[in-house]
């Protein structure tokens, strides 16, 4: 059987993390859950995810420095952004870094789940480009 | 005229006109933010739906966002009319306060009377009567569960209560301290509990108390009380759950003083920390309270409609003592223990008996005792089968109601007779993760009747019995395990919609009034599946999975169970409980009919309230003022030349009208307006303003009188100025048409979610019963294409709202028939019988194709 997908999900708002955790496992995901964003970055320094659904604007390093970390340390990761929707200049600039794709707040389960999908199949592929 | 003899003062002329396009400018605004509100209010309704993740900035730039859009409109407004508003000004600061009260998380507490009967709680908001008592009422209403007879001192009395004494401000105090402040802050706590149990109750407030006692007493004999907390909002009932003070056996001359006790739980020291450790205002928190006659219990306990410890098992758990349910509540004595099939006949599956050797009862003084219990039922069975089967049906249909897993506490009196005493979810171990993934492979065994039809407006999952609702009035008794499908989703289903598991319609959208509802009772709703009217068949069994979008035949037992498990509703997070109280504050709209006496400033309560009189003040301040009654170029004011006897004054806001449109007289072709076009090109079509009822061959009927009656009636009327203020998307129109005085109000987008028509018809020259019979028709004829209708004796008032622009045009369009049809029908409604026939020759006179392509047009 098929191994399943690991999904990191940071953000602060606790209501988005429960959510996108309780859709994601009913998805057939693995989903961990984090709301303080050193405490994300501790977990991807130990354990490869497929797919690290970040906010942008956080305490402590921002979902910028969780990009600039997976794209350093975690290389097959893919990131998708959830940005605020007065926040896209900042999100722009991540473009620049290697993100997957963003999502505005209020998303629809539906669009969150479709960018997951796909950025998961692109990080298996990656990965197993990787380890031939 | 006024413009034209200011013609000879050009200076003045000038103020003046600068003046009317200054209010004109403030109309196109206004427009525009009303607009603007009623899309945030639809995108924010929709986001209770539970397919959206959002936040508490999300909330706050909403607020933000809302709150600049309606002060605008209002500001706009006294432009427009020159007036102040200071009744309005007064509505909307009350609105902006429980808006700002709600992201707060704080509650504000609506007037009440102090003391409320059980047996009215009914329908009662839970910010009065908090959401233990407001769920007790609910299944004693709604499920015909016997529970205790009682009454509810409400929130209201306990911020009186709290504020008479100084308690509000010192619970201010309370909110500066934090975590650290430990000691200050219990000793703050202390202080005001003290104070709350010293105080001496507001007399009123005692009064009205101790008349609810003496009540109980005289009626229901009740010489014992058992007083309990019903707390509000803040998570309310789960998460503070225990927490709060609950006193039993109380005397009745004690009632006060337990109610204090009751009261003065909100300041206890682990309350206030627990509140601070849960990042919520440790001072903040108001109560109801109910008094319940205490049920001299034989036996009592708790039901658990799923086993916690084995949630994978069929089972139910009931824990049982004699006596009153203390022990089994708190859990330190002696109780039995069943495991009971949830499967009917319920049997029991195991058993564990304990040695009860004593039991608790109401002491002869104030309190508890603790009594021996017989020594011969001290290892019998508490409860046998029969009322094990009795718990357990109950136990499943407060499940069913709740829709979701329930820790109910019930108990049995000296008669036998079984009592609920309280109802609240069960909080379970969260499900596997990739539950719902597994799911989804035995789903497949299920035959599907729709899938992925239209849009879901509720998510959830729930059973039931396909009811296809032929008769709306008679929707408004349905049972809980009624799925009911529609074809329109009319808010008129919304009074059986609270009661059914589930609402499939074949159109409408989740921006509409019923998929609001549907999300304020957290029924799952699907809508707009264009043919679930065809597929579901009366009497079926069927799943609605308003998650997946799907719909089984049969019982999809695995689904159902994976609902009932999951730990918590998306619905009970905080920030959904944040935007419905939100929503209370936006939403809902109390003015319906600007021609009703109660349409005034001071009826506002929500921001829709207020958007809706001021929209309607403007307009009639352009309508019946001087502004455009006067044809004036500078203001972009037309004639419209019709070739029917219609005098049609066009005033274009921006892109109603053609920019070669430049002479103060233009056509039809000139019309750009996208709902002005169609409703003017079938009022002018062939046969239309003609068509007088007798002309609709209808054999001959009637044919003679209408040559011999004068279109306008029978003592025609000088003729009005009639007048459409228009934009490219944009029409309001008013037409007085001899003696009926027609509005349309309608937007007409590509985006479904923005389109509305607001129809209101009224007047008419006519005796009372003809009168009455056209409004008949008229509701008749506007119901067949989806109309929301409401109005009394001779006013008709007909809303449609989230229909895609194809059947937006083609609605107009019937309007426009409807609009020359109606002109003189009064005259010729003899007779009830005559109703009917007309509603058939209207019906037969619009093409039937335009209504069948416009409903393609909504997929």
């Amino acid at each position: 059987m098929k191994r399943p997908v690991d999904v990191l999900v940071l953000d602060d708002e606790s209501v988005v993390c429960d959510r996108l955790k309780d859709h994601l496992d009913n998805k057939g995901y693995h989903t961990e859950i984090f709301e303080e964003s050193q405490r994300a970055i501790d977990r991807l320094a130990d354990k490869w995810f497929d797919v690290v659904i970040t906010d942008l604007r956080m305490e402590g390093p921002t979902g910028l420095d969780v990009l600039h970390f997976v794209r350093r340390h975690c290389n097959s990761t893919q990131v998708i952004i959830i940005t605020g929707y007065a926040e896209m200049d900042s999100a722009r600039e991540a473009e620049y870094s290697g993100v997957f794709d963003f999502v505005t707040k209020p998303f629809s389960l539906k669009t969150l789940e479709a960018k997951v999908k796909k950025a998961a199949r692109k990080a298996r592929r990656l990965k197993d480009k990787e380890t031939p | 005229m006024i413009l034209g003899k200011l013609g000879f003062l050009s200076r003045r002329k000038a103020q003046t006109v600068a003046r009317l396009q200054e209010r004109l400018g403030s109309f196109r605004d206004l427009v525009e933010k009303n607009d603007r509100v009623l899309e945030l209010i639809a995108e924010a309704s929709e986001k209770l739906g539970g397919e959206y993740i959002f936040d508490s900035h999300y909330l706050q730039t909403l607020a933000d966002d809302l709150r600049e859009a309606v002060h605008a409109v209002v500001h706009d407004l006294t432009v427009v009319t020159g007036e102040p508003y200071p009744e309005l000004l007064k509505a909307l600061a009350a609105a902006d306060a429980r808006i700002r009260a709600a992201l707060d998380s704080r509650i504000i507490v609506p007037e009440a009377e102090y003391v409320i009967p059980l047996d009215q709680v009914g329908t009662a908001s839970t910010d009065v009567v908090g959401e233990k008592m407001a769920r007790l009422g609910a299944i004693r209403a709604r499920l015909g569960c016997r529970v205790p007879a009682g009454f509810v001192v409400t929130t209201h009395a306990c911020r009186h209560l709290l504020d008479e004494i100084g308690a509000t401000e010192s619970a201010e105090e309370l909110d500066r301290l934090g975590e650290d402040d430990g000691d200050q802050l219990a000793q703050c706590a202390k202080r005001l509990q003290q104070r709350v149990r010293r105080a001496t109750l507001p007399r009123g407030l005692s009064r009205a108390i101790r008349r609810g006692v003496t009540r109980l007493e005289r009626e229901h004999r009740c010489s014992r009380f058992a007083v309990r907390s019903s707390a509000v909002g803040e998570d309310g009932e789960s998460s503070f759950a225990g927490q709060y003070k609950t006193v039993l056996g109380v005397e009745p001359e004690n009632v006060c003083s337990a109610f204090q006790e009751v009261v003065a739980s909100l300041y206890d020291p682990h309350v206030v920390r627990y509140r601070l450790s849960r990042g919520l205002p440790p001072g903040r928190g108001v109560m109801a309270v109910g008094c319940l006659c205490l049920v001299p219990a034989e036996v009592s306990g708790v039901v658990y409609t799923l086993n916690p410890a084995s949630v994978e098992d069929e089972d139910l758990l009931v824990v049982a003592a004699r006596g009153l349910g203390k022990v089994v509540v708190e859990g330190d004595g002696a109780v039995d223990r069943f495991t009971v099939a949830r499967q009917p006949p319920h049997q029991v599956v195991d058993s564990t008996i304990a040695n009860k050797e004593t039991m608790l009862v109401a002491s002869s003084g104030s309190g508890l005792a603790e009594d021996p219990v017989d020594e011969k039922l001290r290892e019998e069975p508490a409860v046998r089968g029969p009322r094990l089967r009795e718990l357990a049906e109950m136990a499943l249909r407060i499940e069913r109601y709740m829709r979701c897993a329930q820790d109910i506490e019930w108990t049995v009196d000296r008669d036998g007779q079984l009592f609920m005493l309280q109802t609240r979810p069960l909080k379970l171990p969260l499900p596997e993760p990739g539950l719902r993934d597994d799911l989804s492979e035995i789903v497949k065994q299920y035959p599907v009747l729709l899938n992925n039809r239209g849009e879901v407006s509720c998510r959830g999952i729930a059973h039931g019995t396909v009811h296809v609702v032929e008769d709306v009035e008679a929707a408004e008794k349905v049972s809980p395990d009624t799925v009911l499908v529609a074809r329109t989703a009319t808010p008129k289903l919304a009074g059986g919609l609270s009661a059914a598991s589930a609402v499939i319609t074949d159109h409408g959208s989740s921006t509409g009034h019923l998929s609001a509802v549907a999300r304020e009772f957290r029924v799952p709703m699907i809508v707009n599946t264009q043919i679930a009217t065809e597929v579901l068949e009366d009497g079926v069994d069927v799943t609605v999975d308003a998650e997946e979008n799907v719909v089984y035949r049969g019982r999809v037992e695995e689904l159902l169970r994976y609902e009932l498990r999951r730990q918590s509703l998306f619905q009970d997070k905080p920030e959904f409980r944040m935007l419905r109280s939100m929503l209370h504050a936006i939403a809902p709209l109390s003015l319906r009919d600007p021609q009703a006496p109660e349409f005034t400033a001071a009826s506002c309560s929500t921001y829709h309230d207020v958007i809706r009189f001021a929209h309607e003040t403007a307009i009639t301040a352009l309508t019946e003022g001087e502004l455009v009654s006067r044809s004036s170029d500078a203001l972009g004011v037309r004639r419209l030349a019709l070739p029917i006897p219609l005098d049609l004054t066009v005033l274009d806001l921006g892109g109603g009208l053609t920019a070669d449109a430049k002479d103060r007289v233009v056509g039809i072709d000139d019309v750009t307006s996208r709902p002005l076009r169609p409703l003017l090109e079938e009022l002018t079509a062939d046969g239309v303003w003609d068509t007088s009822p007798a002309a609709m061959d209808l054999n001959g009927f009637m044919s003679s009188a209408t040559r011999s009656t004068p279109l306008t009636g029978p003592a025609a009327a000088r003729p009005e100025p009639n007048l459409a203020i228009v934009s490219d998307r944009y029409l309001h129109l008013s037409l007085r048409l001899g003696y009926h005085f027609n509005i349309v109000d309608t937007y007409l987008t590509e985006t479904r979610n923005d389109n509305y028509v607001h129809f209101r018809f009224a007047g008419g020259v006519t005796e009372l019963a003809r009168r009455s019979r056209r409004a008949a028709l008229l509701k008749a004829i506007l119901e067949r294409y989806d109309f929301a209708v409401e109005g009394t004796g001779d006013l008709v008032i007909g809303r449609i709202k989230g229909v895609s622009a194809t059947t937006m045009v083609a609605r107009l369009r019937m309007l426009g028939r409807l609009i020359g049809f109606t002109r003189q029908l009064d005259i010729f409604l003899r007779d009830d019988t005559l109703v009917e026939r007309y509603l058939e020759d209207f019906l037969t006179a619009l093409p039937h194709a335009s209504r069948a392509e416009s409903f393609k047009g909504d997929g």
